[in-house]
């Protein structure tokens, strides 16, 4: 079969770089897929893009196609030095091994593993450069159970099949600290169509209109007879009181929360899956207790 | 009863496997209404699972108002009080069969009143 050769551009984290990546998946959404990824026309990745192509390689493997990562198209020096330093290049035959620098760790889970992705939070994301030095740990701890709020939700809802696949990145000259957690499941809107799917008029339902249902309090698509729905809302509070910014794409459905508030909306393009993009301002005097003295 | 979390389950409280633990160990006792101490001195980190398994689900068969008096939490510092009683509330407003007729008119009439 012949390889098909698709080229990763400069991916940012704006919409327009979204739609190149839900592009890509379709472009390879197939069995018995032969690809290879060449970077010989990019110029920057960021950290959402280093975890949607792990988990799209991921996908590939899983329906019997191949993958080839081809780091020899690779020439942008802060590309080449981030994705070898967080695991992701090692991760897909690049022969260098990762280090322990200030790049936050590419990582991939087949299951909910409480402590490995708790540790990860609170000492690699939360626990290097500005983390480190600017939030106490109470802080750290607090922030890092608001996240764990995504990976369970990701693996209790999603039925994701390959798993769920994370990389985060300091940005110094932003300020600011970025997650990506990306799944390969279902959707959050084909979830809530099929959970309501006795109704006649649940397939029709519009994906903004389901995703502003499953961030509302207390709405779950969990049974069993125990309350659950705090998730989302929990994570949406935590965003907005620290001036952060919450994104997440699920199918053809959107939602950003930010200090504007909360908006959904139908994008032109879908895929199988959900992104949460979780943006935090570098600001310590955003994030301390009552108790805790200002920063000078 | 007393019950030291740290001991129970350790340092995180996170997960809901650990949650139903330790509703396992207290729920029979707060509905022979004795009271029940949940020791969270050492504890660090918490997420709404944990709780929604060891004190949400108790609100199935312990009404609120008992389950207030008879539960009572040590040590538990400002973000896991924060997840307790949104826990709480959640539990209390809880009606355990899902009514998916409704679930889809909640969904149409919430779209309805944005683009109106």
């Amino acid at each position: 079969m012949t390889q098909k050769v698709i080229q990763i551009l400069t991916l940012n984290d704006g919409p327009h770089d979204f739609a190149r990546l839900f592009g890509i998946w379709n472009d390879v959404n197939d069995y018995f897929e032969d690809i290879r990824f060449d970077f010989s026309r990019c110029g920057f990745l960021r950290p959402n893009a280093v975890a949607f192509l792990g988990g799209l390689a991921r996908l590939i493997e899983s329906r019997m196609g191949s993958v080839t990562f081809d780091w020899n198209t690779l020439h942008n020096s802060w590309v080449r030095t981030t994705i070898r330093q967080n695991g992701f290049a090692s991760a897909f035959g690049d022969p260098s091994a990762p280090w322990d620098g200030t790049s936050i760790p590419y990582r991939e889970d087949t299951a909910l593993d409480m402590n490995g992705i708790m540790d990860y939070l609170t000492y690699d994301w939360l626990g290097k450069g500005w983390g480190k030095t600017h939030l106490s740990e109470r802080v750290r701890d607090a922030i890092a159970g608001k996240m764990w709020e995504i990976y369970n939700n990701a693996f209790e809802h999603s039925d994701s099949k390959i798993g769920v696949f994370s990389c985060g990145q300091h940005f110094r000259n932003k300020n600011e600290l970025c997650l990506s957690v990306i799944d390969f499941g279902l959707g959050i809107p084909a979830k809530i169509r099929n959970f309501v799917g006795t109704d006649p008029r649940a397939q029709s339902l519009p994906s903004d209109a389901c995703l502003r249902w499953a961030f509302t309090r207390g709405k779950s698509t969990c049974t069993g007879g125990v309350a659950r729905g705090l998730g989302l809302d929990l994570l949406k509070e935590f965003v907005r009181l620290n001036q952060g910014k919450l994104e997440i794409y699920s199918n053809d459905g959107y939602t950003i929360v930010d200090k504007d508030g909360e908006r959904y909306e139908n994008r032109d393009i879908s895929f199988e899956g959900t992104v949460v993009h979780i943006t935090l301002r570098c600001d310590e005097n955003l994030y301390r207790f009552r108790d805790e003295a200002e920063q000078p | 009863m007393k019950l030291s979390i740290k001991d129970q389950i350790g340092l995180r409280c996170i997960i809901k496997e650990d949650g139903q633990k330790i509703y396992d160990a207290i729920h029979g006792a707060l509905q022979n209404g004795e009271t029940v101490t949940l020791d969270f001195e050492g504890v660090n980190q918490f997420a709404s699972p944990f709780f929604n398994f060891a004190i949400g689900q108790l609100l199935k068969d312990i009404p609120e108002a008992d389950l207030r008096r008879l539960l009572q939490i040590k040590h538990l510092n400002e973000t896991g009080k924060l997840v307790v009683e949104r826990v709480i509330e959640n539990a209390a407003k809880y009606h355990g069969d899902k009514d998916y007729r409704k679930i889809v008119d909640d969904i149409l009439e919430q779209q309805a009143k944005e683009s109106g």
